[in-house]
């Protein structure tokens, strides 16, 4: 039990990684199935759509990004596991959190927006910037909880 | 922009159109005066308009039959070329591709007319092979002393009501049964006849089709037979039209020279005329006016009028920018074009956006793939003047890809070290010039920010210079001011949880904040009259302020997240490469793997780059200055899918 602080650490790392990276391949899927139908009628806009398809995939990099510095800031990677008591490993479990909570469900939520600016792909090419930029305000919610995430995780005392 | 009206004699109309369609510099525009007649070219427009679609369903039929591959390399194959006098002698064989594109169409339709009989025929025939068992013809009714009923049944039950009724007076015998449909022959005496005929009756048989005393199984093949020899005519026609393939080139120029021909006679639309004159007005662009207008001059009889337009007229908008900018004109052209009261975003957002595309991917090593392979692509293929432009953005922040991988020590990932280790045994220590993000990702995420502010300032002093010059300085001042002031004085105090800010920061840091925010509560309401309505328009810009900078500053984090994501999976990709222990297998495995996992990575974070830099000039800079809402400049131009002017030397 001497290693419960870790383990718990490490448990925090898992769910930032873990759901944000379910939200992402939720959210691109959305996407895609909207992105196939339009490339099914006009195979040239494929790039216009695999773009807005790519848009919710950043909450699972996002995750991957927070788990990798919480396992580096206790010592998982690159360096020699640090002694944490389970009291310090409740704490980057609390950190893994907000990245792998908003991290799921913004992805999805951005997935739909996408969704939608594939439609504007279709009827108006030209305005399809547009449709980038609506779904690419979701990801602001994933940021603000990415940062939350990475501000708990390096001010936690070791 | 310039506005130019030209006046010419209408006998040289059609060839001063046609010039400037090859020069492809004048935006023509409608001319409203009743007092003058116009030219009325619908009719022919509408014969080329059919001629082309024509040509272009007879070229789709043409490339699906020969199984003609249309790939994603094709738009960098480039035109192919034609002078201009040997276009005069290619426009002869126009009826006569014509009439190849009408061959091919026919064929089609020929074929499509075959395929629909098959299928008539073929489900007959499915419908006999029920029937493949019975020796005697489908229409055999008896012989001298019996009757024959040869046909269906639908339904169980009725099947047997009619079994239960005839089992004394008929023989039945099943020839096949499907699920409800059972097939039967039924016999009996010449006595029974009316009888058995009236339970058949009651119980919905259903006589069999075919009648023409033939046995089954000889219809079937007479069938079959038909079927082949139909397929056989469609590939006729299927030959036929394979052997127009080498009209592809042909039908290809006659497709772009019907568009040409539209494109002018739309163009002559345009144009207004008296008995012996003709006049057009249109726009083009400054640069190019003076060069065209004496050409003009030079060889016909003109009167040209440049002028300046108007506040309230719809001028179009052509990008025009240095060298170092003009690669990104495709970003601000997604967005919007500029708009009367912008200025062109493109170079006020090339530096940077060169700088974060490559602080995003930041690995030398895949810097350098971008710039080796937009170089031999711009020197090596005919491209597009647009293509062109989005290269040459792949290539200039390739060489920013290479600074910032170089800063952080990335070269495929943990390439040099990880081979140095595993085949040389040796430990090599990191490369990085500046720091290798993993080791301090704070550091590099503050800088980040920093980077951002400046980013977002920048955007705001642009903003500053545009309302200044419309004379609103007052609005420059207070619009722009207090913002840096605010985020300058929190910014170091909002450092001091991540990193350690040395205290004279931090205090004047303090007292810059609560001066910039006094500022924006005063001035952010100036618009209304109402004290107390000023109060608080002041404390909501007060908010707005705080929450939108403060969103727009973290959304640079992104810069650091992208960038260590490349790193680490470039890193999982060359740990994966070197799990093996033998040597020899080791080399191979790691070849393999380094070239497959490399490609993926670059391919996945050149995309996630661009995404995200085009959303940081987007969102946090362009929302501080910029509107948009121009419109694109559509010069009459010779604009063709397959074929290219050259002009003769």
């Amino acid at each position: 039990m001497s290693n419960l602080g870790l383990a718990l650490a490490i448990f925090g790392a898992a769910i930032a990684a873990l759901f944000s990276g379910v939200g992402s391949a939720k959210g691109v899927g959305i996407v895609g199935q909207a992105a196939a139908g339009v490339v099914s009628v006009d195979p040239s806009k494929f790039s216009k759509v695999l773009i807005l398809q790519l848009l919710p995939g950043t909450q699972g990099l996002y995750g991957l990004l927070t788990a990798v510095l919480l396992l580096n800031r206790v010592g998982v990677i690159g360096g020699t596991p640090a002694g944490l008591t389970v009291s310090q490993g409740l704490m980057f479990l609390a950190a893994g959190l907000p990245m792998g909570i908003v991290g799921l469900f913004s992805a999805i939520a951005q997935g739909k927006a996408a969704a939608a600016g594939v439609g504007i792909v279709a009827k108006k090419p030209e305005q399809s910037g547009k449709g980038i930029i609506m779904a690419a305000m979701v990801e602001t919610y994933a940021i603000l909880a990415l940062l939350i995430s990475i501000l708990i995780i390096y001010n936690i005392a070791v | 922009m310039k506005k130019i009206e030209l006046i010419a004699p209408l006998t040289e109309s059609k060839k001063i159109i046609e010039l400037l369609q090859r020069r492809g510099l004048i935006e023509l525009e409608k001319i409203q005066d009743d007092e003058l007649i116009r030219m009325d070219t619908r009719s022919c427009i509408n014969q080329f308009e059919k001629n082309r679609e024509a040509a272009q369903r007879a070229l789709v039929i043409l490339n699906e039959r020969t199984h003609m591959k249309q790939s994603m390399l094709d738009q960098f194959s480039g035109k192919r070329e034609y002078e201009r006098h040997a276009f005069g002698e290619k426009t002869t064989i126009l009826e006569n591709t014509l009439q190849v594109c009408g061959d091919i169409l026919e064929n089609e339709r020929n074929i499509e007319e075959l395929k629909n009989k098959i299928s008539h025929i073929s489900v007959r025939t499915d419908e006999l092979r029920k029937w493949e068992a019975l020796d005697i013809p489908p229409d055999f009714e008896g012989t001298k002393s019996t009757a024959c009923f040869i046909g269906t049944v639908n339904n169980r039950k009725n099947l047997e009501y009619i079994t239960e009724e005839l089992k004394d007076i008929a023989y039945i015998e099943t020839v096949s049964a499907v699920k409800e449909q059972t097939n039967i022959v039924v016999m009996c005496h010449n006595n029974d006849k009316a009888e058995t005929v009236s339970v058949l009756r009651h119980g919905g048989f259903a006589r069999i089709g075919e009648a023409n005393g033939d046995s089954v199984k000889a219809v079937i093949e007479k069938n079959e037979a038909e079927i082949q020899q139909l397929r056989n005519k469609i590939e006729e026609y299927n030959q036929d039209t394979v052997s127009k393939e080498n009209e592809r080139e042909n039908i290809e120029f006659v497709i772009d020279y019907l568009s040409i021909r539209c494109d002018k006679y739309n163009a002559l639309n345009d144009l207004a005329m008296t008995k012996t004159t003709f006049m057009l007005t249109g726009f083009i662009p400054e640069k190019y006016s003076l060069k065209l207008v004496d050409e003009l001059e030079r060889r016909f009889t003109v009167a040209i009028n440049l002028t300046d337009p108007t506040e309230d007229e719809d001028v179009p908008v052509l990008l025009e920018n240095s060298k170092f900018s003009a690669p990104v004109e495709g970003i601000t052209e997604m967005y919007a074009l500029p708009g009367k009261r912008d200025v062109d975003p493109t170079s006020v957002m090339s530096f940077f956006y060169y700088l974060f595309f490559g602080m995003m991917l930041s690995d030398a090593g895949y810097g350098v793939v971008m710039v080796i392979v937009t170089t031999i692509a711009l020197k090596k293929l005919k491209l597009e003047e647009k293509m062109q432009k989005t290269l040459r953005m792949f290539q200039y922040s390739g060489i920013s890809t290479i600074f910032w991988g170089a800063l952080f020590g990335s070269w495929f990932g943990d390439l040099p070290q990880t081979v140095a280790k595993q085949f040389f045994g040796r430990e090599i220590g990191s490369l990085a010039l500046w720091f290798e993000p993993l080791e301090d990702p704070i550091k590099l995420l503050v800088f980040s920010f920093g980077l951002g502010i400046l980013h977002l300032f920048w955007g705001l002093a642009v903003n500053f210079r545009i309302l200044w010059k419309e004379g609103k300085k007052a609005d420059a001042i207070f619009d722009v001011i207090p913002i840096y002031m605010a985020v300058l004085g929190v910014a170091p105090l909002a450092a001091g949880i991540l990193i350690s800010v040395p205290d004279v920061l931090k205090h004047i840091g303090k007292y810059l904040a609560i001066v910039g925010a006094v500022l924006i509560v005063l001035t952010s309401g100036r618009s209304s009259k109402n004290i107390l309505a000023r109060f608080a328009g002041g404390l909501y810009g007060l908010y707005n302020t705080a929450t939108g900078y403060l969103s727009d500053i973290l959304s640079y984090s992104r810069l650091l997240a992208l960038g260590l994501a490349t790193g680490s999976i470039a890193s999982v990709i060359n740990l994966i490469g070197t799990m093996p222990g033998n040597m020899v297998i080791k080399a191979i495995m790691f070849t393999v793997v380094f070239l497959v996992g490399h490609t993926a990575n670059i391919a996945i974070n050149l995309l996630g780059a661009y995404v995200h830099t085009d959303r940081l000039q987007f969102v946090e800079l362009f929302s501080k200055f910029y509107e948009g809402g121009g419109r694109k400049f559509e010069p009459l131009r010779v604009n063709t899918k397959y074929i290219k002017f050259t002009e003769e030397k």
